[in-house]
């Protein structure tokens, strides 16, 4: 919809100016991507380290083979994890030292809209990631997959990745209020999430209750459920069957949007009511 | 250089370092209360071994008496000070450069760069040696890590320690070259690059693991011999139980290392110079790189 | 269309300020505004005068809805700032002086394309009010230019641009001028004052430390001190207060231990500010009368200061706050800094 002013500007609203937003707000990401590639050998080479080295360690532990696939399928979902929590929801502190979180607020658009545009502005460099650990991973350690229902595969995918950064919009409501904090506890939040979320085993290995728990988390079952369409011998190893899984993402897809919605508003209000959209708390 | 240059350039550099860990500590430190960082230092460290723990209980069955679970743990929990400390040096210049803006003023007080950067790194190893006793307490108290404090050899333990952290300080130092030069996805270069060297670095598998091919690497690399040593200074016979490094005594073991930290850090000045006079020439000391 | 474009009714915010970590247990508050009370309408150029740390920013954060008042009521453009923020943002702009917002891996045209859309302007719209305005500000030749590449100067222009582009129905200028050189200050005052006359629709709020901005662009001004309002009017009205007293500004040697407050007591000297320069002293007085000169004069003498100048103006701005608080904002200013 667009509207004209008492100036006489026309300008968009509603869900164009969400969308013109979302648009501008990736334009950063995806400009300074091209512009300096060093994002490559930093973001997407060097993390094949990391996944070759646990698939290595399943080797010396005489492994079945299917836990290989589960590293591999892990570490590229970790892509999508470390997007959400360093890029999208720890970012809004860094735009708040910078001087940008005040202009964001005060602008009319949304603050959903400058998330997601940023979590979209990151997506060459995470899906790239994702694909470049898949690939390269399946080919040097031979993996296996057989996946007998893609859309279903494809379906799970999408709605963890709604649910994911639903849960880092949540977030990153809660780095509005933090000053420096904000970094520590993304990085103290970011290794119990790889346990919890069975990155690199099988969540079922965990006791059910911690593996229940740990379902909040969209990564748990979205991985889960993946490694069970993937591998013949995954539903052996898969915690619920997919079905639940989907619609427990699906489920939890819808809380944390409207959560995150409900949230950011919340802490925008109560920021501006404390004073610390601006301050600079380095 | 006659005598009283270079004893003003000592107590400049010995003044760069002293008051950048002064520094260092403070912003490591103090961005919360106690509690809440004290939590923060052990579940990180916990969390991170965990996950290890978890993947060799799930394939073994739970058997922790395999001489190979203690050679995992303590690896994996040594290894915490690989990414800490280079991280620690390395991310002072993203952190002065792109969030403090202080780069600029750094460079033209009268201290020393490098020292600078090193003595920023101090909180990372206070921190990751938090997290590296936290670790180990942990496997002996709840994994049965055989450890007897009375066996243990604690003069190898401190000199290899020692060695080890001037060896990946020299590393990280390299990496606040490079950091110098490129936009802050730099910010990630110290998790990626500690990620390739854990994977060469026989931390927490044997390198015979590794493809024939690239063993070599392994062996080129300090950071494989500094493990060695540190396990066998605590846990002797049962991390002599792989042969990867077993024909080598202590001795031989620390000379290797001492050798190779020495052509790290002769690498690292050579690199830190040549990177800091190209940030210089393009002016890229105080410019900001967010998006 | 509301009465006001801004509105403000004992207005007042009110800081809990936290000691460090050993002083933990002192909670002390500081009251970065009291009871103001404003009043602007539709098409004027309002001015914001005083020292640093008096209140403007606080002000202007509260009417952009970027801060909560503690006490009182604001609206800007009819729509409450506590109840409607979002009601106000499609309407409003800000620039503050002395930013480092943007992107600095993107270009001029680049960074302020993405703010332009952030407000809904459709993107070959803003791309031509962008390039209009990038010319009157003089760095439409930089347009390509990466932010990063920019001095300080040329990135407050940059700025500058951001807040126009979005044609706003009040506009927020807080310190705009700062880091700018003469010649760049003096394009930016004639941008605001084309801007303002081009669509009578449009409010302009600016604040400001230098009075000659302020006696030079705005319709009205409210001088502004520790949070308060001192006075509201056009600054010829502000200075015609002052059109009884006789104004002096005396050039001496140094004052020899001579006094401020000896000077205040003698007959028919109403205030006198000191400020010491090279080798001697400027010092303003205003008298109720000029025959209380001869009195000065002498006084002086007595005190062996030799006079190397004097000149007789016309009030200012500065003299008005003189009169309001008492001492000039540059003596507020230092001794906050002792402080």
């Amino acid at each position: 919809m667009s509207k004209q002013d008492t100036t006489g500007s026309k300008k968009n609203t509603g869900w164009r100016l969400f969308w013109q937003s979302v648009i501008a707000r990736s334009y950063p990401r995806i400009i300074g991507q091209q512009r300096d590639m060093s994002w490559m050998l930093f973001e997407v080479i060097m993390p094949l380290g990391s996944v070759i080295a646990y698939v290595l360690v399943y080797r010396a532990l005489k492994a079945p083979e299917v836990y290989v696939g589960f590293v591999v399928i892990g570490g590229a979902m970790t892509a999508f994890w470390m997007n959400v929590l360093w890029s999208m929801s720890t970012q809004l502190y860094w735009e708040k030292e910078q001087g940008n979180l005040a202009l964001y607020i005060m602008a009319p658009n949304s603050m959903m809209s400058i998330l997601l545009g940023m979590a979209m502005g990151g997506m060459v460099a995470t899906i790239l990631r994702a694909v470049v650990i898949v690939l390269l991973g399946s080919l040097m350690f031979g993996v296996q997959y057989v996946v007998v229902s893609p859309f279903e595969m494809f379906a799970i995918f999408a709605i963890s990745m709604v649910a994911l950064y639903g849960m880092g919009m949540m977030f990153a409501s809660a780095f509005l209020l933090f000053g420096r904090e904000a970094w520590a506890i993304s990085d103290m939040i970011q290794e119990p999430v790889n346990l919890i979320s069975g990155l690199y085993f099988p969540i079922k290995s965990l006791p059910f209750w911690i593996a229940a728990a740990a379902s909040v988390i969209p990564l748990t079952l979205g991985l889960d459920a993946m490694r069970q369409l993937a591998f013949p011998s995954g539903f052996k190893l898969g915690f619920l069957s997919t079905r639940v899984e989907m619609l427990i993402l699906a489920g939890l897809s819808v809380i944390f949007l409207v959560g995150a919605k409900l949230l950011l508003d919340y802490t925008e209000k109560l920021a501006i009511r404390e004073g610390r959209v601006t301050e600079a708390r380095r | 250089m006659d005598n009283s240059t270079s004893a003003v350039s000592r107590s400049e550099a010995w003044r760069s370092f002293k008051y950048a860990a002064w520094l260092g500590w403070q912003i490591t430190s103090n961005w919360t209360d106690p509690f809440l960082f004290a939590i923060y230092s052990i579940i990180r460290p916990i969390s991170r071994a965990a996950i290890l723990v978890v993947m060799y209980g799930v394939i073994t069955q739970g058997n922790f008496t395999n001489p190979l679970f203690p050679y995992i743990y303590l690896g994996n929990a040594f290894y915490t000070y690989v990414f800490t400390v280079m991280n620690g040096v390395s991310w002072a210049v993203i952190d002065d450069r792109e969030h403090y803006k202080t780069l600029k003023y750094m460079y033209i007080a009268p201290i020393r760069i490098p020292y600078y950067l090193l003595g920023r790194g101090v909180a990372g190893f206070l921190t990751a040696s938090l997290s590296v006793v936290i670790t180990i307490l942990a496997g002996i108290l709840f994994l049965h890590v055989s450890f007897d404090p009375l066996q243990a050899n604690w003069l190898l333990f401190f000199v290899s320690l020692f060695i080890g952290v001037i060896m990946l300080s020299m590393m990280g130092l390299v990496l606040a070259a490079v950091s110098l030069l490129v936009v802050r996805h730099a910010s990630f270069m110290a998790e990626g690059v500690s990620g390739v060297l854990f994977l060469f670095s026989g931390a927490i598998y044997p390198l015979e693991v590794l493809p024939k091919w690239l063993q070599p690497v392994g062996f080129a690399i300090p950071i494989t011999y500094w493990l060695e040593l540190m396990r066998r200074s605590l846990i002797g016979n049962v991390a002599q139980a792989f042969p990867t490094l077993a024909r080598f005594s202590n001795m031989e073991l620390l000379g290797i290392l001492v050798g190779l930290s020495f052509l790290f850090g002769v690498i690292s000045i050579f690199v830190f110079r040549h990177c800091d006079r190209l940030a210089r020439e393009r002016g890229l000391i105080d410019r900001t790189t967010n998006y | 269309m509301p009465p006001y474009a801004i509105e403000t009714e004992t207005l007042g915010r009110i800081y809990k300020i936290r000691g460090i970590k050993k002083e933990r247990a002192i909670r002390r508050e500081l009251v970065a505004l009291a009871d103001v009370n404003l009043k602007i309408e539709q098409g004027e150029l309002f001015g914001l005068l005083g020292p640093n740390g008096a209140g403007k920013t606080t002000l202007i954060k509260i009417l952009t809805t970027l801060l909560a008042p503690t006490s009182g009521m604001a609206r800007v453009a009819g729509f409450d700032v506590t109840g409607s923020p979002h009601l106000i943002r499609p309407c409003i702009n800000m620039v503050s002086g002395g930013e480092s917002s943007g992107y600095g891996l993107l270009t001029v045209r680049e960074n302020l394309w993405m703010f332009s859309q952030f407000y809904g302007v459709p993107s070959k719209e803003a791309y031509n009010r962008i390039d209009e305005l990038l010319k009157r500000v003089g760095i439409f030749d930089r347009r390509h230019t990466k932010s990063s590449d920019l001095s300080t100067g040329l990135r407050q222009k940059m700025n500058i641009v951001r807040g126009f582009m979005t044609d706003p129905q009040v506009l927020f200028l807080d310190e705009p001028t700062l880091g700018l050189d003469v010649g760049a200050s003096r394009e930016v005052r004639g941008l605001i004052r084309e801007w303002l006359d081009e669509n009578k629709s449009r409010t302009l709020l600016l604040t400001t430390h230098y009075m000659v901005e302020a006696d030079e662009l705005c319709d009205r001004v409210a001088i502004i001190n520790e949070g308060r309002v001192l006075a509201c009017d056009t600054p010829s009205v502000l200075k015609q207060h002052l059109q009884r007293d006789v104004l002096f500004e005396i050039d001496t040697t140094p004052l020899n231990g001579l006094s401020l407050a000896k000077l205040e007591t003698q007959p028919g000297v109403r205030k006198v500010t000191c400020q010491e320069v090279d080798g001697g002293a400027t010092l303003n007085f205003i008298l109720k009368e000029e025959a209380a000169l001869a009195v000065v004069i002498n006084t002086l003498t007595a005190a062996s200061v030799n006079i190397m100048k004097l000149s007789k103006h016309e009030p200012t701005l500065e003299d008005v706050f003189v009169e309001l608080v008492g001492r000039s904002m540059t003596d507020m200013e230092r001794s906050r800094i002792n402080e």
